[in-house]
């Protein structure tokens, strides 16, 4: 049951295997980094773990050491050779060894399980990194396509998460409304964190049981899953009316993703979008809190993994390129107000971008 | 990714059942002949950190660290502004934020190795424990010798507390309440899945995940939301759930059918009636009591938490029942031949 996007990508799999004269490209997943199992086979990987032997011919094996998780692979992934195995690196290094002298690379190589490196008999195993990562990061049309319907559910559902936001709800709730919405609209996995407070909130991670009060701000980002692509949006609202200090910091985080989105088109690096929007934070003598101790990253990008290269910081020289799908966010701590985000969902184009969210980049405010 | 209910309670995980637990695990360690433990973790396998310290990450990877003596180590690529997060629903064991954990873990344990040159460590699951953390490990601690832990953990991980079985009745009870809220007349996969997702959820499901076999007639394999469609007369919804990082599944069974509603219940009270054996075999147990007119046994398994895996097969119709832990809770997946018509079911048992 493969997607759409499945077939052109294992034609650029192919192709990048022969100019990186790989023979087999060995792919390691979990649920947490499922992209690369998904980019060959199409399957979402969710209990467990799993690899996937691909050859140069297109052939290939998924081998998963959860039983039931096997059974899904079989109903819901685009290949047929599909093993269960209860140990998975004996299953993995039986099939490689049968493979003889050709040229094996894996990847993500250090996340790579131990003994598939070192057993009783090496194998050889080269980081196949350099044959996959920039198949993830730059999206084919088809790619890009899956990633425009995540971001408009990405939109709906944060309309969702505003109607669900109210003085009295626990945090949990909201997520409750958010990924019922999901499940209804046919999409399987979302990354969620969430802050809710004020000036004390340093940062957003996920529910406690915190209950809704007027006055708190209550950031989130939600990143739907749509063909296993995702897309991202983040915002701020607050319950009941926003005060002065909540306006004139949002405005300055308005500001500066205004600058980084307008910084984005193919060959700009990553650092100068970073620098962007970090530049307006400085402007207005917040520059302390564009540094780690506040802030992760000021946007990444995604596709098959919700948090892809490149990421959007000052000291990352990737240069973006045209079909790459990224977030802008300078999200981070605002010494007046706490912890707020803001955030859309674009896709980097030759002469600038292609805006995929359309929630009005506003501070919300909910009764 | 988690991103349901996140929190601790001492009520519910007392610091102390903590201790105990680590205890255990030291004692197993020293009898291996080792100076400390490490597991990995990350929310695919977190269940043996989450079961030592009560925490699960929602995002990313760490790696936990019990030394001989001493306070237990957490490093964790999750960024420094949750480490503070981290302890508030960590109760044991000293948090640091790093992007590269194993050689915080691994400068850690080489400066107090002290007139010890040689480390031996227990590495929970070493096969499949992250080569790109091996390496930094074997590089970055003089004469260090890693060495399979995951027997010994699994002897610490034999004790079932209070706590672990208040947590999995909890658990319990979420996915129960999730299935019940499915309309055995909803005409596809995603009207049965969301209703499911959201009551687990509200009650404060860490995670949740829900599948349906659309078609019992056809086939008994489960699928998610993004691949499921119209739902036959007869469906299965499984619901995997962790509440704090405790995982149980159940599975229940639907119809349209009217004439296969009382069978259908019927199975239900056979699952739900069935206690876990004091001795004998479990297949004998499910063979004498899973009985009725027109009615067999296709296939069963039986899960428990097995090192970092949440839920992993411990007995099965089709193999042996050598891992299975009498003493323990286990879940039971079973399938039925009712007069023919297909009817799975899963629950907690013990």
């Amino acid at each position: 049951m493969a997607t759409s996007t499945h077939p052109a990508r294992l034609k650029a799999l192919a192709a990048s295997m022969a100019a990186e004269n790989t023979d087999v490209l060995v792919l390691f997943g979990n649920n947490w980094h499922a992209d690369h199992l998904r980019y060959a086979t199409d399957f979402g990987i969710q209990e467990g773990q799993g690899i996937a032997l691909v050859r140069a011919d297109g052939a290939t094996t998924l081998i998963l050491d959860d039983p039931a998780e096997a059974e899904r692979a079989r109903a819901e992934a685009a290949i047929g050779d599909i093993l269960y195995a209860p140990s998975l690196v004996k299953e993995a290094r039986r099939l490689l060894t049968r493979e003889g002298n050709r040229q094996i690379g894996a990847a993500p190589f250090h996340l790579l399980p131990y003994g598939l490196l070192n057993g009783e008999k090496d194998l050889r195993v080269n980081d196949g990194t350099k044959v996959i990562e920039r198949l993830l990061m730059t999206k084919l049309e088809v790619e890009m396509d899956a990633v425009r319907r995540a971001a408009k559910l990405a939109d709906e559902g944060y309309a969702i998460f505003r109607d669900a936001a109210r003085p009295g709800r626990k945090d949990y709730e909201l997520v409750a409304e958010i990924e019922t919405f999901f499940r209804a609209k046919g999409v399987p996995e979302n990354f969620m964190i969430i802050g809710v407070g004020g000036q004390e909130v340093r940062g957003m991670a996920p529910p406690g049981g915190k209950v809704l009060k007027p006055g708190d701000m209550v950031t989130t980002e939600l990143t739907p899953c749509v063909d296993g692509y995702y897309a991202q949006i983040c915002r701020t609202l607050v319950v009941g009316e926003a005060n002065e200090a909540q306006k004139q910091a949002f405005a300055v985080y308005l500001e500066a993703m205004e600058a980084g989105i307008a910084a984005v088109a193919a060959g700009v690096t990553a650092a100068e979008v970073a620098k962007a929007e970090n530049d307006v934070f400085r402007k207005f003598g917040l520059g302390d809190y564009v540094t780690s101790e506040y802030t992760r990253v000021r946007g990444h990008g995604m596709g098959l993994f919700p948090d892809q290269k490149p990421q959007i910081l000052e000291d990352v020289q990737i240069p973006l390129e045209t079909g790459m799908t990224i977030i802008v966010h300078p999200n981070t701590y605002h010494p007046a107000v706490g912890y707020l985000v803001l955030g859309d969902s674009l896709i980097v184009r030759d002469r600038g971008h292609e805006l995929l969210c359309g929630t009005p980049r506003q501070l919300f405010s909910v009764q | 990714m988690r991103r349901g209910l996140m929190a601790w309670d001492e009520q519910e995980l007392p610091r102390a059942a903590l201790e105990t637990r680590v205890a255990l695990l030291r004692e197993a360690v020293q009898a291996i002949g080792c100076d400390g433990f490490v597991a990995y973790t990350n929310i695919a396998k977190g269940a043996a950190v989450a079961w030592l310290s009560g925490f699960q990450p929602y995002w990313n990877e760490g790696l936990f660290y019990v030394p001989a003596t001493g306070t237990p180590l957490f490093a964790t690529a999750l960024s420094k502004r949750v480490a503070e997060w981290i302890g508030s629903v960590m109760p044991i064991g000293q948090v640091q934020t790093t992007p590269k954990p194993a050689l915080l873990i691994a400068q850690h344990i080489a400066q107090n190795a002290g007139q010890n040159k040689t480390k031996r460590i227990a590495i929970l699951e070493l096969d499949d424990f992250p080569a790109g953390h091996a390496k930094t490990f074997l590089e970055n601690i003089p004469g260090v010798e890693l060495v399979d832990g995951t027997a010994a953990f699994a002897k610490a991980r034999a004790h079932v507390d209070t706590a672990e079985r208040g947590l999995l009745a909890h658990a319990d009870r979420l996915a129960e309440t999730g299935l019940a809220a499915i309309d055995a007349k909803a005409a596809n996969a995603q009207q049965a899945l969301a209703p499911c997702d959201e009551h687990a959820r509200l009650g404060g499901a860490e995670e949740c995940f829900a599948t349906v076999a659309p078609d019992l007639q056809t086939s008994a394999r489960f699928q998610r939301t993004d691949t499921a469609g119209a739902l036959g007369q007869t469906f299965a919804v499984r619901s995997s759930l962790a509440y704090k990082a405790t995982w149980v599944r159940r599975t229940r069974s639907f119809t349209r059918d009217a004439n296969l509603v009382p069978r259908f219940a019927a199975a239900d009270a056979l699952l739900a009636s069935f206690q876990p054996p004091t001795e004998g075999s479990l297949a004998k147990a499910i063979a004498g009591h899973f009985t009725g007119p027109d009615l067999r046994v296709e296939s069963w398994l039986a899960e428990q938490p097995a090192g970092s895996s949440p839920l992993s097969g411990v007995a099965a119709s089709a193999g042996s029942e050598e891992n299975w832990q009498r003493q323990a809770p286990f879940v039971l997946n079973i399938e039925l031949s009712l007069n023919g018509a297909r009817w799975l079911g899963a629950r907690l048992v013990g």
